[in-house]
Order: structure tokens, then C-alpha cells, then sequence
């Protein structure tokens, strides 16, 4: 847009500097700032954060110590707590090893999806639909138990839901914790509350679009192809399509746009 | 004063103290920033927070040859991008519920006319050139540096910002008109 004079836009730009502009002295860099002189508030987030971040590396501790991945031919049968994981065959072994390796990177905020597959087909018919069901909740995202009951059509089974999912054999990979009470309370969960929480927190804060600045491609988290990127080289961002508006492409390994 | 590179390198140590300085010498830009591309300040703190976590539980992959401030920005903008996204899927989820919170700060309605109607004008604006309008003139990041925290050249940038205020200006126009 060409129409307005050169005096202009040179208003507009100082309308935008002074609208947008934060208060405060200093414009760029790291120049200290009010909230440095109060001191309390800072302080306290710094140590909040700290805390939270403990509590994030011992769940991690806890789970690559004290837990295994089961798996059958086809997929992921179970995890659970124990030394030795039961899988005959070598492909079981293989998707058990693949199981154990993304669910570490989820747990570290480097995965937001699995590709490793789950066997549920021992699980009696209602239960598996649930789960089926469970995991087209997105990563980052919560459900209540009555929208899965309406999503397998019984309506009035929220409570039995419930006891599916509390039953999940495979937790995480089938994302039981994005379920909560219809009132945002946290409801249920077997490896405990806490863990529930900070599960969601991970994924709250754990961005789901990433692209590389030197490949220019946009990938979802956990891609292969983006794990070769430097972490310096990654940036986020809300869809597809704004990365496009920027000159990315979406991948084609992970298939960000299909989603 | 140590440097913030001297900090970082003790905040990979999980040292708290130096952690707590860098959140003390950072906290404020971080926070207006992300109020500004939130438009709520429980949502900022809440994107600070986060970042601020990941600073920590991600230091490992800190490199001494960039600037504390440009990984920083990086971060934290990579989180409000995505809770960006997040809201948009929850429009979608709900199909336009009741409660939405309003993006462009309630509480000041008057006097603040014109600061509101900037805020609106403002989300009619794409994401990313959003993101850069707002470091540009917000924070006064230079373009160099805006290229580096969103992993474009510096072309996008220029372009991007040039569309983002064509945008905005039509939006106001609309308004005053």
C-alpha cells in the first residue's frame, strides 16, 4: 500500500513505537529493569521454577529406572514397573526397544507423538475403544471422561470410562492423563496425581510445531528428521500455515499438515 | 557484574543462586513481551514460567557463541507461539464458547481508547509477522536479531513487518472510517 505519503508512514511507525513500545528505560538488550529493584517477586519465580524442575527430572529418574516396555509381533502390549521386559521374537524386541526409546524423548519434552504402534487386542472390546478413542486427544490437549463416552457411543459410561482408563496398560503412549473431570479436576491416576499434573504441565510448555532455520521445513516434535537440527536452529510455530507464510515447508516424513 | 555467559554456564551446573540472578536480570522484558503477544498477564506469567523451566531443564544445549538474551527470546517466543496455536485449537474444539477470555486487556476501557483499539488491529495480524511487529516496536530488536529468534533471513523480516503494518493500518482505518 503505496497511497499514503512517506510523512506518514513515517507517523505511523512512531504511533506503533510509542503504542507498542513497554515502559520502562532502555530500548533493547538486557538492560536491568524495575522489577530488578523489587527483587521479591523474581526471586520467589526463580525459585518455584527450580523446584518444579526437580520434581521433573526425578518422575524421569523414576520412570527410565523402574519401568519396562513389553511388546508382542505387533505392537506395545504394556508399561510397566519391573527389571525385565517380556518380548519373544525379534520384532517384538525391536518395537519394545522403539517403545522404551520415544517414551524417554516424550518424558524429556523431545517427542510430542509416538510412532510406535500398540497391541491392545487382548483388552476386552469396550475397553480397547476407549483407548483407541484416548489417543486422538492431541498432544497438549485435555478431554473430560463424559466426552469419551459420548466419542464411543454410551453416554451414561463415563464412570466406566474411568475404570478403562485406570486399567490402560499402556499409559503415556495411550495418553490416559489428557482425561480429566468434567469440572478441570484432575479425577484419577495410577502412577499418582503430582505425575498427572506435571505431565500436563510438559506438554503445556512443550511446543508441538517445530521447524529448522537452516532446512526451512516444519516438522512435529519428536520427527526424525528434525532431531538432526541443532537446537539453536529450531522455532516454533501455531500451524502450518504459518510457517508457510514465512517460507517453510512442511515435512514429509512426519506429515505435520495432515493432522 | 558477572556476565550472563558466566551465569549460564553455572545455571548448567544446576546452580540456583546463578539462576535466580539471570531470572532477576531477564524477568521484566521477558514478561512484557509475552504480555504483549498474550494479551493477558496471567497468561504471560504463565508462558515466563515456562520458559524459564525450560531454560533450565534444556541448559545443556545452551552454546556460549549466542547471546543469553537472543536463546531467551528464542524460547520463551517458541512457547507463546504455541499456546497461540493452543487457543486456536480450543476456538475450534468449542466452536466459540461463551467464556472466552477477550484477548485485548479488559479493565482499561476508558482512556485507553486508542491502546485498545492498536491491540485489536493487532490481532488481525498473521502470527509471526504479529511476533515480529511486536519485538520490533515493542522491545526494539534490531532486524539481525529478529532474524535469529525466528530462524528466518532478514529479507522475511523486512517483508513480514512491511504486510503485518499494511494490515494493521487497514484494520485501524476500518475502525476510524
Amino acid at each position: 500500500m503505496t497511497t499514503t505519503g512517506k510523512y506518514q508512514q513515517l507517523e505511523f511507525e512512531e504511533l506503533l513505537r510509542a503504542r507498542l513500545g513497554f515502559e520502562g528505560p532502555g530500548t533493547g538488550g538486557p538492560a536491568p529493569d524495575a522489577s530488578r529493584a523489587v527483587g521479591g517477586p523474581s526471586k520467589a519465580l526463580a525459585r518455584r521454577v527450580f523446584a518444579s524442575a526437580r520434581w521433573r527430572f526425578e518422575h524421569l529418574d523414576r520412570i527410565r529406572d523402574g519401568f519396562v516396555v513389553d511388546a508382542s509381533g505387533r505392537g506395545v502390549t504394556a508399561i510397566r514397573p519391573g527389571r525385565t521386559s517380556e518380548a519373544a521374537g525379534s520384532a517384538a524386541r525391536r518395537l519394545a526397544a522403539q517403545g522404551r526409546e520415544e517414551l524417554l524423548q516424550y518424558l524429556e519434552g523431545e517427542r510430542t507423538f509416538f510412532q510406535v504402534p500398540v497391541d491392545l487386542d487382548r483388552l476386552p472390546d469396550f475397553q480397547r475403544r476407549v483407548l483407541d478413542e484416548a489417543c486422538h486427544i492431541p498432544y497438549g490437549e485435555v478431554r473430560s471422561y463424559s466426552f469419551l463416552a459420548e466419542r464411543v457411543d454410551h453416554p451414561r459410561a463415563a464412570r466406566a470410562v474411568g475404570t478403562a482408563l485406570g486399567r490402560n496398560p499402556v499409559p503415556f503412549i495411550v495418553p490416559c492423563h489428557r482425561i480429566l473431570r468434567g469440572d478441570a479436576s484432575l479425577g484419577g491416576y495410577g502412577f499418582g496425581l503430582p505425575m498427572k499434573a506435571d505431565l500436563l504441565a510438559l506438554e503445556r510448555g512443550t511446543p508441538v510445531l517445530q521447524g529448522c532455520a537452516t532446512t526451512r521445513i516444519v516438522c512435529r516434535v519428536g520427527c526424525a528428521a528434525l532431531r538432526r537440527a541443532r537446537p539453536d536452529n529450531r522455532v516454533a510455530f501455531a500451524s502450518v500455515a504459518d510457517a508457510r507464510s514465512i517460507g517453510y515447508r512442511a515435512c514429509r516424513l512426519c506429515r505435520p499438515a495432515d493432522r | 557484574m558477572t556476565s550472563d555467559r558466566a551465569l549460564m554456564r553455572r545455571v548448567r551446573q544446576r546452580d540456583e543462586r546463578a539462576f535466580t540472578e539471570l531470572v532477576a536480570r531477564h524477568e521484566g522484558r521477558l514478561r512484557a513481551v509475552a504480555a504483549r503477544l498474550l494479551g493477558s498477564r496471567p497468561d504471560a506469567e504463565d508462558a515466563v514460567q515456562r520458559a524459564l523451566l525450560q531454560v533450565l531443564t534444556a541448559a545443556r544445549s545452551y552454546r556460549p557463541e549466542w547471546a543469553v538474551s537472543t536463546w531467551l527470546y528464542r524460547i520463551l517466543t517458541n512457547i507463546c507461539v504455541d499456546e497461540i496455536r493452543r487457543r486456536r485449537v480450543r476456538l475450534e474444539h468449542r466452536a466459540a464458547g461463551p467464556d472466552l477470555p477477550s484477548p485485548g486487556g479488559r479493565g482499561s476501557v476508558d482512556g485507553a481508547g486508542a491502546l485498545i483499539d492498536i491491540q485489536r488491529a493487532l490481532l488481525k495480524v498473521p502470527t509471526e509477522a504479529r511476533l515480529l511487529l511486536v519485538l520490533h516496536y515493542g522491545d526494539g530488536m534490531s532486524y539481525g536479531e529478529l532474524a535469529r529468534v525466528r530462524g528466518i533471513s532478514i529479507n522475511t523480516v523486512k517483508s513480514q513487518l512491511a504486510r503485518g503494518k499494511t494490515i494493521m493500518r487497514t484494520a485501524l482505518e476500518e475502525r476510524s472510517a
